[in-house]
């Protein structure tokens, strides 16, 4: 390669490096103009099993009481994956325009594990514990909806555990207990007491 | 030298003379429950110097929250604490206008915790506990026991501090009801349930928290003197109709 043509590559390289970082700085400001939307809705992987019909134990505020409702869902064979299927199924529901229990912007069901003998574990996103309205009743709708679809859709269950990103929390939002583990029979009973009214 | 016979009596006894009284002295020295034992049938009752047979009936009120736990956001300007404490000065107010001694768990804004609540409550060992909380939803009053077993076994001087309240739930319960039976008689809108709410479980005695919402949908409801009068008075009405049974409570 003669000097000529040497320079002749330089300047086009030159040339290149001065466009791309234009255009990384034009990118940059479109991000800071406009900020990608939150999305409300939780993303989930498309789930390929057959519909099932499942029972959802739904809040409702203004009744302050639990009702059960049955949905048709897609629900894979896996046991863990269909809890995180009933509680995305059950997210959804509260995320809608027309909730009966609405639950924060943001809010999500980050993961549902099962811990053999019978253990679930629930952990659920700050944005939906901050988002909870603070209250005794309110809460345990909450608490006692998430479990009860659980346990009735899940046979064997007998204890269950409310994580908040990951981490173990007081209370929901100031009243119901997220530092134990609940007895499933018990939020049963609480469930009947829910539906009674 | 060999040792006389009663000097060996003397030590010995001065050896066993501390561990009887310790032994003695343990139901005192390890709190309030020490194991129930049923007098016999034919004997006259005790005492109440020897082993009182019935207790003074003291009330202890919880407001719930205070200090940094403000509690619910009833609205912009009123936290669920101060209305809790302004509820609570009236119960106790109401219970002592039917002779019914009863003291605040907190009668500032002070904070603490629920399992330094439920310290306080078990050392004192009142014949009732009383949380109270207040809300902007629903409507009426909701009374709470302890969301446990019923069946649970946890006597004797040594309880489980996460079930403590299982020896005492049977108890609540009949307390739970009959206060809502009292309540609901004078049409009041009320709802009984169970509840996972501490420090319910960790208290050794009958217990129930109560949640006041307003009945017209207003919060402003709430903050009015004759709305926690009627609610309170209505509380400490339901309590005087079964003081005797308080009272006698193990």
């Amino acid at each position: 390669m003669n000097p000529r043509q040497l320079t002749f590559m330089t300047a086009i390289l030159f040339a290149v490096a001065i466009g791309m970082s234009l255009y990384v700085w034009q990118l940059r400001r479109h991000e800071v103009r406009n900020p990608p939307v939150a999305t409300a809705q939780h993303v989930a992987p498309p789930v390929s099993g057959p519909m099932e019909k499942v029972t959802l134990w739904v809040a409702h505020d203004d009744l302050g009481a639990l009702r059960a409702q049955s949905v048709s869902i897609p629900l894979t064979a896996g046991r863990q994956e269909r809890t995180q299927e009933l509680m995305h199924a059950l997210l959804d529901l509260y995320q809608d325009k027309n909730s009966p229990h609405p639950v924060a912007s943001g809010a999500e069901i980050h993961d549902v594990y099962l811990v053999d003998p019978g253990l679930v574990v629930i952990d659920v996103s700050q944005a939906f514990a901050d988002g909870q309205p603070s209250g005794v009743l309110a809460e345990e709708l909450t608490v006692a909806s998430m479990i009860q679809t659980l346990s009735v859709n899940t046979p064997g269950l007998m204890r269950a555990k409310i994580l908040v990103d990951g981490q173990e929390r007081e209370t929901l939002a100031g009243h119901a207990d997220l530092t134990g583990f609940y007895d499933v029979s018990q939020v049963g009973e609480l469930a009947k007491q829910l539906a009674a009214q | 030298m060999p040792r006389s016979k009663g000097a060996s009596y003397r030590r010995t006894a001065r050896f066993l003379t501390g561990p009887l009284f310790l032994l003695l002295l343990s139901p005192l020295a390890f709190g309030q429950n020490p194991p129930a034992v049923a007098p016999a049938a034919n004997q006259p009752p005790a005492s109440t110097q020897a082993a009182p047979a019935l207790r003074t009936l003291v009330v202890m009120i919880d407001p719930a929250h205070g200090g940094s736990d403000l509690g619910a956001a009833l609205n912009q300007a009123i936290p669920e604490k101060d209305v809790t404490l302004a509820i609570a000065r009236r119960f106790r107010e109401q219970l002592g206008a039917r002779g019914i001694r009863a003291v605040l768990l907190r009668d500032s804004d002070a904070s603490l915790s629920t399992d330094q609540r439920a310290q306080i409550v078990n050392a004192a060992h009142p014949a009732l506990y009383v949380a109270i909380h207040a809300t902007s939803q629903g409507n009426g009053m909701r009374i709470y026991t302890a969301m446990l077993p019923a069946s649970g076994d946890n006597s004797g001087p040594f309880v489980d501090w996460e079930t403590a309240q299982s020896s005492a739930l049977s108890r609540s319960r009949w307390v739970q009801d009959q206060v809502a039976a009292a309540i609901q008689r004078t049409g009041f809108p009320l709802r009984s349930l169970i509840a996972p709410l501490r420090p319910l479980n960790n208290v050794t005695v009958p217990a129930f928290a109560v949640e006041i919402a307003p009945t017209t949908g207003t919060v402003l409801q709430l903050a009015s003197v004759d709305y926690q009068e009627m609610v309170t008075a209505a509380l400490a009405n339901s309590i005087a109709a079964i003081r005797g049974k308080l009272e006698g409570a193990p």
